[in-house]
């Protein structure tokens, strides 16, 4: 062969060879991100993509999972099943993540589901819901009623006398989930329910209602509604009408609760994760997002902190499997730990995991008093078909 | 009692939300289908009066004069040349509507946020506590009501657009200049709608797509009513008190339809709605 | 009889006679579809085809929505209901019954009866008789939000805001999806392509130019919306239930008003009264906004609704006609057809015993207001009333009065032996009566051959598949149409002809409904002096040949003096005086009603 036929011969061989390998240790593994960035979630969507934007920068700071870097794909389920559908057919078809990490309304999450199963990609669902979904590609890091629900009812029960109950949400599967389970608590614990309403999933006219609480008159109240202007409207319109009955909040979370401003005090609520949560974990967490986003952080909350905690548990998970493979890191997920700003969080108990509690009270300046915390609250047998 | 006051101050509202629909649909005959972005932008308004820590009662007046000045653009570019082609206008609105939903978005991104009132806590009326700034729109909707009455009936300006309401040929033919009246008259409107917006939020919260439930019941409303303050008034006299009535007695779900129903059905079996004759 | 005046590109057909349609470019169109249809999962990636296949089942339902809005001018924001009751038949019948054969015909029915069930209810709704177009826009906006309550308030039935999913579904690949899908889409649009060309389908632009006009020729514009709101609501039931089939998703997005305005927009921007506009247009648009919707969620959106806006003002026709049309694409050519003439249908009832009308104590009053005051009128086929009176009479109204049941007061109007009650126009029309208005009153944007032809059609239907070579008019109408040189514009816009010749149209067309008893308002206003002479000769001839009466309100007494057989003076809303030219000129009553009528005008009325 000519020299310039040698010549080209090796580079056509050393060109190949780089872009193999290029190719190959610059593959990344992809973090699919669906959540609500317009709809119902829109106001908590900016923290929850904060969140994992921390969690991803530090994790490929410190050389990343198994020694590939991590990239995020945040697409928009627009909070609701059809919009979730899109996103996951990018997420799993076009852009073909290794796994999904989502705080979605159970909505988006039920639609998501029968496509995370055809396309066997591990999903782990970061938001509180009401409880008893499953699949076997689907693990669950927050809260469940079981865990919830009791602080709540029960501190009415004893520090308040509460006997009678109202039950107050919006006309959809968490609001009807999380009362349903309430009122069968409330029974179990020797209370009566006197009054159930429900608007419709974006109603925020509360007044025939607030009406019917007045005249009922009621120990206590709990109420189980959409995030966003349903929560805010009712609680202003409680205020406003000059009810002062024991007010427990269901689905209020911290941002939320500071912007409502004096609306909200004297709330109750019950969460597994409070900004002043003492622990050196939280503190350095809470460090990093004012050092990061600086001015522009969204207050880290109920619903955004286990997006943070689910994409470390997924890290754990692979380099426990030792590869991305779905099925590996499916039978890993039960088994890792992480501790994080909630504490411990270990999704071994039926695919979901026990969390510490804390019952707080929101104070007027906006800041949240905890009044009691409970350790390793159980969520119960969720899933008994899933092994 | 609180029933009472429920609907009396449902019914205010209603009214508050709808005069400046009614504006402009009876003197231009088109349906301006921004009046829901027009809202959002009113309830916007007062969100920036607390923002800068003016004093609430500010939001109104602002509210006013920028949706006075968003009608006037509005009204130059879109509404006029379509002024042949009435369901277009209706198109038109619509997706100005859009526009100003997504450019709301920009400026203020999509958090729920709070708007103070200009008066807070309660008022002992009849021997019942009830939320004092609900109380005050029932003045405030007297109010506003008065002085369109007033403006209509009492002023050359009203005559004017009373003539073009009735007969636009022969107002024009009579040499009263309906463009320019049709001008005033939809700058007025959007700007009573922003000025709506600003009154309502306090109630609830400020968020993109506020304006968009009361849209539909707005335009029923109008439709039913005819083209005079007092029908409309009438009208939401009667709507009002059904929605109230069905929201505590039948369900909240439904209440929310009841007005779009009933308006309706009264449209189909009275075309004339509400309108004397 | 051939008439050659086609317009653009000609194609020579070998049969004769043949009108002359040319299509080259738009089968090109067609079939440059088609090809992507059978070849587009060999070219596409899995992605990609989900994606079409969604798009495909929303673009059916675009198709509809243009049939409705573009041709017949009804906007509706209310298609996407029938859509998300499509979507929800088959979710709600596959999760509660699961996946059997059975429940495949069950949940296909469930979806086209409870289609025409509401459809059927929102056409009463919308469309009555003095329904304004917005009301049955707002209808149409009201229509999905209902229905999304419903779903909403339905529990775990419905599946509430979460919809329905994960339901058992039809086990095909993808593949075969994109080919049901495209197909259909196929298989609609040809239909649709194909009634609307037709002659029948005329009658949707028809109604949309002059709503009007048709129920005086007789046509039940409201039974005729209805209808096409039934079978265009079937459709998109259909397209809903392969949708929700496919996607195992039936959430109340699929029948909300969001989807609604969305569908409105597509069609909008692919071109309004086009078919393939709206079509290109959405499946664009949904192939755009998937892949655009994780880059720029927010900047797409604000694009599409200014560009929305923009092309609502200022480019009404869309944006895909626009951007075709150096393709030489969105010509249509002008389709001329033969005349003929046919016999009368009414021929049978030639000379009819009874009277052509009978007004018996008709009365109209505003209020306290009296237009009309005891009306006694009769009138026999073969007659030429000529009813004259000042301004402020009541004419106009008289004639109201007797082509539409609803406007009188009180009082009884018979026409040929019917007694019209409260009957509307169209009811009227077929009793035989044709009303010829002062203003011409036609189709603007429909030729001269297509409103002669819809003009006739309670006498002669129309087919909603051909474009018919010929076009069969009654004798009367053609002389009408020969002697006016409409013959040798057949093919021309309504819009374009000269005021005398729509005049004239307007004429013919109310003889093609074969009228036993015509109205004429002011016929001679604007004409020319030989325009007024060959009307005269005409109205004559119906009268003393073809035994029509007539009936005319004029002003021009020299031309009343002419052709009139009797004369009514009408006053102040009563008739005061009947009789021949001659009896009537020289009364001294109505020298004094004309002579004195500005005085009588000072007087309260």
């Amino acid at each position: 062969m000519k020299p310039i036929g040698q010549f080209s011969k090796t580079l056509v061989i050393a060109a190949a060879s780089a872009l193999v390998f290029h190719a190959h240790a610059a593959d990344p593994i992809k973090i699919g991100v669906a959540v609500g960035l317009s709809g119902a979630n829109s106001t908590v969507a900016p923290a929850v993509v904060q969140s994992s934007q921390l969690a991803v920068d530090e994790i490929n700071a410190a050389g990343g999972i198994l020694g590939r870097k991590v990239q995020l794909e945040i697409v928009d389920d627009a909070s609701g099943a059809v919009g979730a559908q899109k996103a996951y057919d990018t997420l799993v078809f076009q852009k073909k993540v290794n796994t999904v990490i989502a705080m979605e309304t159970s909505a988006a999450r039920n639609a998501a589901l029968p496509i995370i199963t055809r396309g066997k990609v591990p999903y782990i669902y970061t938001s509180f819901y009401e409880g008893r979904s499953c699949n076997q590609w689907m693990y669950v890091n927050a809260w469940v009623p079981e865990q919830q629900v009791a602080p709540v009812v029960d501190y009415f029960s004893k520090s308040k006398n509460a006997k009678t109950f109202f039950l107050v949400g919006n006309d959809y599967a968490f609001g009807r989930g999380m009362l349903e389970f309430t009122k069968k608590y409330i029974e179990t614990k020797g209370g009566k329910v006197v009054g159930e309403e429900y608007l419709p999933i974006d109603g925020s006219d509360w007044t025939s209602i607030v009406s019917k609480i007045r005249s009922v008159k009621p120990d206590a109240l709990i109420s189980a509604t959409a995030g966003g202007a349903p929560n805010v409207s009712l609680a202003k319109q409680l205020k406003g009408a000059g009810l002062g009955v024991p007010y427990g909040n269901l689905a209020i979370d911290e941002g939320t609760a500071k912007t409502m401003g004096d609306v909200a005090t004297g709330m109750y609520l019950s969460a597994s994760y409070l900004g002043n949560i003492d622990t050196p974990e939280n503190n350095k967490f809470k460090d990093s997002m004012k050092t990061k986003f600086g001015a522009d952080l969204k207050t880290p909350n109920e619903l955004s902190v286990p997006q943070y905690e689910g994409i470390y548990l997924y890290k754990a998970a692979v380099e426990k499997a030792g590869s991305v493979d779905p099925v590996k890191v499916i039978k890993a997920l039960g088994e890792v730990s992480f501790n994080g700003p909630r504490g411990v969080v270990q999704m071994n108990k039926s695919r979901h995991t026990p969390l510490s509690m804390r019952l707080g009270e929101v104070q007027a300046d906006g800041t949240i008093k905890i009044l009691e915390t409970f350790t390793k609250v159980d969520p119960g047998e969720q899933c008994p078909n899933i092994k | 009692m609180i029933l009472f006051l429920d609907i009396l101050t449902t019914v205010a509202i209603l009214f508050v939300v709808t005069a400046g629909l009614m504006m402009i649909f009876g003197v231009m005959k088109i349906v301006n289908f921004a009046h829901g972005a027009l809202l959002t932008v009113g309830g916007y308004a007062a969100y920036v009066v607390t923002q800068l820590k003016l004093d609430p009662w500010l939001s109104w007046p602002l509210a006013l004069v920028t949706g006075m000045l968003a009608g006037m653009v509005v009204e130059s570019l879109i509404v006029r040349p379509l002024y042949k082609r009435p369901l277009d206008a209706i198109l038109a609105t619509w997706g100005l509507g859009i526009v100003m939903g997504q450019l709301i978005v920009i400026a203020f991104g999509r958090e729920v946020q709070f708007v103070d009132a200009p008066i807070k806590g309660t008022w002992s009326i009849f021997g019942v506590d009830y939320s004092a700034y609900r109380l005050l729109l029932i003045p405030v909707a007297c109010g506003l009501w008065a002085t369109m009455t007033g403006l209509l009936n009492g002023t050359r300006f009203g005559v004017k657009t009373r003539a073009v309401i009735m007969n636009e040929d022969l107002a024009r033919g009579l040499g009263i200049h309906s463009g320019r009246i049709r001008f005033i008259t939809f700058s007025f409107g959007t700007g009573l709608g922003t000025l709506a917006g600003a009154l309502i939020t306090p109630l609830s919260s400020v968020d993109p797509n506020m304006g968009l439930n009361w849209l539909v019941s707005a335009f029923m409303l109008v439709m039913v009513s005819g083209h005079s303050m007092a029908s409309l008034l009438v009208t939401c006299l009667v709507f009002g008190t059904f929605q109230v009535l069905v929201n505590t007695f039948v369900s909240p779900v439904l209440g929310g339809l009841a007005i779009a129903v009933l308006a309706a059905f009264t449209l189909r079996m009275r075309p004339k709605g509400f309108a004397n004759g | 009889m051939v008439n050659a005046h086609a317009t653009t590109e000609l194609e020579r057909d070998g049969s004769n006679p043949q009108p002359k349609t040319a299509k080259r470019r738009l089968p090109f169109l067609g079939l440059i579809g088609l090809v992507l249809l059978l070849v587009g999962p060999w070219l596409f990636d899995t992605y990609l085809l989900n994606i079409l296949v969604k798009a495909y089942f929303l673009a059916i339902v675009a198709v509809t929505v243009d049939v409705l809005w573009g041709y017949t001018g009804y906007l509706t924001f209310g298609q996407s209901a029938f859509f998300g009751i499509g979507a929800y038949a088959a979710g709600l019948v596959f999760t509660h019954g699961g996946l059997t054969p059975g429940n495949v015909f069950l949940a296909l029915g469930i979806a086209v009866v409870a289609s025409v069930a509401v459809a059927w209810l929102v056409g009463w709704l919308s469309f009555y008789r003095e329904a304004s177009p917005f009301f049955a826009t707002v209808i149409s906006l009201v229509l999905p939000i209902v229905f999304v309550q419903l779903l909403l308030s339905g529990g775990t039935w419905t599946g509430s805001s979460s919809g329905l999913t994960g339901y058992e579904t039809f086990d095909l690949s993808i593949e075969a999806w994109y080919w049901i899908a495209g197909s259909t889409l196929a298989v609609v649009s040809l239909l649709a392509w194909v009634v609307v060309r037709s002659d029948g389908g005329r009658l949707l632009a028809a109604i949309r130019d002059n709503e009007s006009r048709c129920s005086y020729l007789g046509i039940d514009t409201a039974k005729v919306k209805t209808i096409l709101l039934v079978v265009t609501a079937v459709v998109a039931g259909i397209a809903g239930f392969g949708y929700g089939s496919f996607s195992g998703v039936a959430a109340p997005e699929l029948g909300g008003f969001v989807l609604g305005t969305e569908l409105i927009i597509w069609v909008a921007l692919g071109g309004r009264g086009t078919l393939w506009g709206p079509l290109i247009g959405a499946v664009l648009i949904n192939v755009i906004t998937a892949y655009l919707g994780s880059s720029m969620p927010f900047a797409w959106q604000l694009i599409l609704g200014a560009a929305f806006v923009l092309v609502i003002v200022l480019l009404p026709q869309g944006l895909v006609p626009v951007l075709l049309r150096p393709f030489g694409l969105g010509q249509y050519a002008v389709h001329e057809p033969a005349l003929v003439s046919r016999p009368l249908k009414m021929q049978s009832n030639a000379i009819p015993e009874m009277p052509a009308l009978v007004m018996d104590g008709v009365a109209k009053h505003y209020g306290h207001l009296k237009v009309l005051e005891g009306i006694d009128l009769k009138a026999n086929a073969g007659e030429l009333l000529g009813l004259i009176g000042p301004n402020g009479a009541g004419k106009t109204t008289l004639m109201r009065c007797m082509s539409d049941g609803a406007e009188r007061s009180s009082g009884t109007v018979s026409l040929c032996g019917n007694d019209i009650r409260k009957l509307p126009p169209d009811q009227c029309a077929k009793f035989g009566l044709g009303r010829k208005f002062q203003n011409a009153n036609i189709f603007e944007t429909l030729t001269v051959a297509e409103c002669l032809r819809i003009a006739g059609t309670i006498r002669e239907r129309p087919s909603l598949v051909r474009q018919a070579a010929t076009l069969a008019l009654p004798q009367y109408a053609l002389d009408v149409v020969s002697t006016t040189g409409l013959d040798k514009k057949l093919g021309v816009a309504a819009k374009d002809l000269s005021h005398g010749e729509q005049q004239a149209l307007e004429l013919a067309m109310v003889l093609a409904q074969e009228p036993r008893l015509i109205l004429l308002d002011e016929p001679t206003a604007g004409l020319t002096k030989t325009e007024r002479t060959q009307i005269g000769h005409v109205l004559s001839s119906l009268a003393h040949k073809y035994k029509l009466c007539c009936l005319l309100v004029e002003h021009d007494l020299d031309f009343v003096e002419e052709i009139a057989t009797r004369i009514v003076v009408l006053h102040q809303g009563k008739i005061v005086m009947e009789g021949s030219f001659a009896d009537v000129v020289n009364s001294e009553l109505v020298k004094t009603i004309y002579a004195g009528s500005s005085h009588a005008m000072q007087d309260p009325v």
